[in-house]
């Protein structure tokens, strides 16, 4: 009871302390823009979003989700540019907002965007085969290595995450894979489940089902710790019983991909405290959580500075990727 | 639990008073979006998928299905009276309904859609029913050759039809498949054919282009004709509907074939409009009133319409026991399944039986509702072609292209629905046949995504085509159907040499 | 009056055009056969190609008439009176779609409908200004209201803060 009254005052003062910093506050409908198309990741990030602020009414605004996932998003990220200096357009992506502009010609720069907030990371992981001869992620490397060019890497779209997180994995390891672009990771699990490629670094949600029925099996996580317990998801093992890859003996400490929020560069600073404000109190609530722990997202709230510090440093460790591979556009 | 216990249990579920309601309201939502052009079920559920995340997992597949069944019913409806498929599935209705329609047998035209929608979900439902353990098995042995192999068969049996010469049918496929390959492509991640003009990064969507060639490149011709539209009296009687339903086993082959198309699509998965295609396809070529078609052929409606449906309902199997969307509305439930907390896969079936079975009992009593529904709206529409054209027309052309923007919400659509009327005006005038070029738009990516992919895989080789039995039987059998004009003409002179 | 061969000459050599633009646009990404299969550029090249040769063929047979006379050269594609109502409903169109750029997707479609009612059809203003004035506002609830999706707008629905 004293804690719920607490959590009352907790909010009552950030209510006021809203009120008191009163700058920007919209005054017709909000467009949020979802770079992928309906049923992607970004899609469901987006909407979830947008459910919880319309039941905690954080927005007085209607608000209307499109969809603009025309060249892996990069339709999306253009909003910012024919939109620049509009804060009723919200959009809401991935790393591909200053990714995409080195590996395509396209009408944006990042410096169009404006960061507002990441809320998550989104993990990866190694996953094989259910019936796969290798024990652990060292074993698979170890194959493949043996046979450079003849194990398959299944992964969503090219040039995307995937792909550099399969180019990080030979790079430090020495193992050479094929690697093959699918259409999404529902498509590149059903592949690995068929037996048609041999690995594959899905998200978790992506593959959950797939490992609860004993079709596929994660070998190790790209995260720089274990995921946190949650239920068993098959008989006898949790997403916390993953190694992750570096003790796994795979020396890649961390990749992650943040769900981020960007306005068009030009708008007014209000507006972007604005959204900030509203996208950490929708972190805080149970619903977020809730959603984070069903997808086995890791729930990290980003902005400001700690936001900036985050994409220069993922921006730094794909540059060398992409110049390595020689997949950047002049 | 599988089979008939698990389909009882799932009746006990799905009926009750509150789920009915839902289903209803599904439907009706569902015929709305789909009458429109440009807001299609994919669009319809996406919105109401938020709406979806309060609910219970049951609940919500249920409101979201049947709005997809009502979208689906709705699309054929304007397909067939104004040759505006309101859903990319039902552009191969409007060969024929449309024809028939102008005929002045719009009743019957409907009805036999409606008909034979409803008889191809069932048998897809039936198939889900039945055989979802070996059905997700053989899914699981399809690869990017075996997609390949499928889309070449849906081309395949389509292509060689339309007795339009074969050099301007050259045109308009390849014309097709440029128009597909424009954007972003997936397999190299390379922007092709977009001319630094950002306008055409998300490609040329084959929606606007079906606005413009069917919508208003029909209306234009219509206008040339000095014709009005009207003649077509959809005025819908239970008798009417009655003697059409008694008509319906005349057509069992048709029916037959159909729905083995559309389940075949729907699980490999092909998607429910290239079925529709490949099915019209294969209905002409095996019908003895072959010259009838194009001109008002009941098979030419029943035929797309049996496939689309059927292949609408089985691809939700590949949805639920694989994560694999078979159509872009299936996507769109699939990322609703990961809201509600459900894990597409094998395991779904033992963990929620409540859910699957659930859902599967309300595809039979939603396509159902679907049938009666969509009938009840016909006289609605009928008195919309009651009105004089000099309102009618004007109204077509805003609602064209209100739907041309919705698609994608791209200023720029406007301008593009605008030229491919035009281009679909001088199409028709000149004798480019339309139905290949959207066909080719359709699977064009898909099946150039599923060859290279596999020439990754093989390093090149072209042998990884006949690298299995599955697959050399689909290249085989499209072989077969694309050369069959020569086949049959070989077979013909054979015959005679020897009487 | 145009003659149907004109038509499809000009048909063909627009056509030709469109092969000749994604032969040029393929030709960027390499055409090929790398050891992964078909460069990016390979099948819009050929599918170009395709275009390109057939579109020929077709202008050539549709030119005949040039070299014997009174071959085709009575066939019409359009007579002036149809020409008259294909541009009469037409351009409205283009005036349409130029409108609703301008001045976003509600204000286009209400002009186009009172023009064409109006002054094509003879409409008296008080009904056509109904039917056009309606439209817009039932678009609007059906479509920005019950499904949520955005609409192209212009200055007016921006002064209205809609």
């Amino acid at each position: 009871m004293a804690r719920r009254f607490g959590m009352a005052l907790g909010f009552l003062a950030a209510g006021m302390a809203g009120a008191a910093a009163q700058g920007w506050q919209p005054s017709k409908p909000i467009e949020f823009v979802v770079t992928s198309s309906p049923g992607g990741g970004t899609d469901n990030f987006t909407r979830m979003i947008q459910s919880i602020i319309m039941k905690y009414k954080l927005i007085e605004q209607p608000i209307v989700v499109s969809n603009k996932g025309g060249g892996s998003g990069a339709e999306g990220y253009l909003v910012s540019k024919t939109a620049a200096g509009d804060p009723y357009k919200v959009i809401f992506g991935t790393n591909n907002a200053y990714l995409l502009p080195y590996v395509a010609k396209l009408g944006y720069k990042f410096s169009d965007l404006t960061p507002v907030a990441a809320l998550a990371l989104d993990e990866f992981l190694l996953w094989v085969k259910a019936d796969a001869p290798y024990k652990t992620a060292k074993e698979y490397i170890e194959a493949v290595k043996a046979k450079p060019e003849t194990y398959k890497m299944g992964g969503s779209q090219s040039k995307d995450t995937d792909q550099t997180l399969t180019s990080i994995l030979s790079t430090v390891t020495g193992a050479k894979f094929i690697y093959v672009p699918f259409q999404g990771g529902g498509a590149v699990g059903t592949q690995l489940a068929g037996g048609h490629v041999n690995s594959h670094t899905n998200n978790p949600n992506e593959s959950i089902g797939q490992w609860k029925a004993g079709q596929v099996r994660p070998l190790c996580v790209f995260s720089p710790a274990r995921l946190p317990a949650g239920p068993k998801v098959t008989e006898t093992q949790g997403w916390a019983d993953i190694p992750t890859c570096k003790e796994a003996g795979i020396p890649v400490e961390r990749f992650q991909m943040p769900r981020t929020v960007w306005l068009p560069a030009g708008t007014p600073p209000g507006a972007v405290q604005f959204y900030e404000g509203v996208l950490k109190k929708v972190s805080e609530t149970p619903e977020w959580q809730e959603y984070i722990t069903r997808t086995v997202q890791t729930g990290q709230f980003l902005s400001g500075d700690s936001l900036k510090a985050f994409v220069a440093n993922d921006d730094k460790l794909s540059r060398e990727v992409f110049e390595r591979e020689g997949w950047i556009v002049k | 639990m599988d089979g008939f216990s698990g389909l009882l249990h799932g009746f006990g579920v799905a009926l009750t008073w509150y789920h009915v309601t839902l289903m209803v309201v599904g439907v009706l939502l569902g015929i709305l979006v789909g009458v429109l052009p440009g807001l299609g079920a994919p669009n319809g559920v996406s919105l109401l998928l938020p709406l979806t995340f309060t609910m219970d997992p049951v609940s919500a597949i249920i409101l979201l299905t049947s709005m997809y069944w009502g979208a689906l019913f709705g699309g054929s409806t304007t397909s067939i009276l104004f040759n505006i498929p309101g859903e990319p599935s039902s552009v191969a209705t409007t060969f024929d309904g449309y024809p028939m329609a102008q005929n002045g047998r719009a009743t019957e035209a409907l009805s036999f859609a409606f008909l034979s929608a409803g008889f191809g979900a069932i048998v897809g439902v039936l198939l889900i029913t039945a055989l979802s353990g070996w059905v997700t098995q053989f899914a699981l042995k399809f690869s990017s050759p075996e997609f390949f192999g499928v889309y070449f068969l849906a081309f395949a049996s389509f292509v060689g039809l339309s007795g339009a010469p074969p050099l301007k049918a050259a045109v308009s496929i390849a014309l097709g498949f440029s128009l597909a390959a424009v954007g972003m492509d997936s397999v190299s991640g390379s922007l092709r054919l977009t001319f630094g003009f950002d306008v055409l990064l998300a490609g040329i969507s084959f929606l606007v282009a079906v606005i413009g060639l069917f919508g208003i490149g029909e209306l234009i011709l219509t206008i040339e004709d000095g014709l009005k539209l009207d003649g077509i009296r959809a005025k819908i009687t239970p008798r009417d509907v009655l003697r059409t339903a008694a008509q319906m086993p005349k057509h069992w082959a048709t029916l037959l074939r159909s729905s083995i198309v559309g389940c075949w699509m729907g699980i490999t998965p092909g998607g429910p409009t290239a079925a529709s295609f490949m099915s019209y396809g294969l209905a002409k070529r095996f019908s003895a009133y072959r010259a009838n078609f194009g001109k008002g052929e009941p098979d030419g409606v029943i035929a797309p319409e049996t496939a689309d449906h059927s292949a609408g309902t089985s691809a939700m199997l590949p949805m639920m026991a694989l994560g694999l969307p078979g159509s872009a509305t299936a996507a769109v439930m699939l990322g609703g399944l990961m809201i509600w907390g459900l894990n597409p896969g094998p395991m779904l079936f033992v963990e929620r039986p409540d859910f699957v079975w659930g859902l599967i009992a309300s595809m039979y009593l939603g396509n159902v509702v679907a049938v009666v529904l969509v009938l009840a709206t016909v006289p609605l529409f009928a008195s919309i072609l009651r009105i004089p054209f000099a309102i009618i027309g004007p109204l077509i052309v805003v609602v064209c292209f209100i739907g041309a923007y919705t698609i994608a919400g791209r200023p720029f659509d406007l301008w593009l629905a605008l030229a491919f009327g035009a281009l679909g005006y001088a199409f028709k005038k000149l004798d480019y046949p339309i139905a290949p070029l959207i066909l080719a738009m359709v699977i064009g990516d898909k099946a150039e995504d599923a060859f290279r992919q596999s020439m990754i895989m093989s390093k090149g080789s072209l042998t990884i085509f006949w690298s299995n039995p599955l697959v050399t039987s689909l290249m085989l059998l499209g072989l077969v159907l694309l050369f069959w004009p020569l086949i049959g003409a070989m077979i013909q002179r054979l015959r005679s040499a020897r009487a | 009056m145009v003659a149907r061969w004109q038509a499809e000459l000009g048909m063909a050599a627009f056509l030709a055009v469109i092969g000749v633009i994604t032969i040029t646009g393929a030709l960027e990404y390499g055409v090929g056969w790398s050891p992964s299969g078909p460069e990016p550029g390979a099948f819009p090249f050929y599918m170009g190609i395709i275009v390109l040769v057939a579109s020929l063929a077709n202008g050539l047979r549709a030119a005949l008439p040039l070299l014997r006379p009174g071959l085709w050269a009575e066939r019409p594609f359009l007579k002036p009176e149809q020409l008259r109502l294909v541009l009469g409903f037409t351009l409205p169109i283009f005036g349409l779609v130029v409108a609703s750029l301008m001045l976003g997707l509600y204000v286009g479609m209400a002009l186009y409908l009172f023009g064409t009612l109006v002054f094509q059809n003879r409409y008296p203003v008080l009904k056509a200004s109904l039917i056009a004035g309606a439209a817009p506002v039932f678009a609007y609830f059906l479509i920005e209201r019950t499904f949520r999706v955005a609409m192209l707008k212009g200055p007016l629905e921006a002064w209205l803060g809609l």
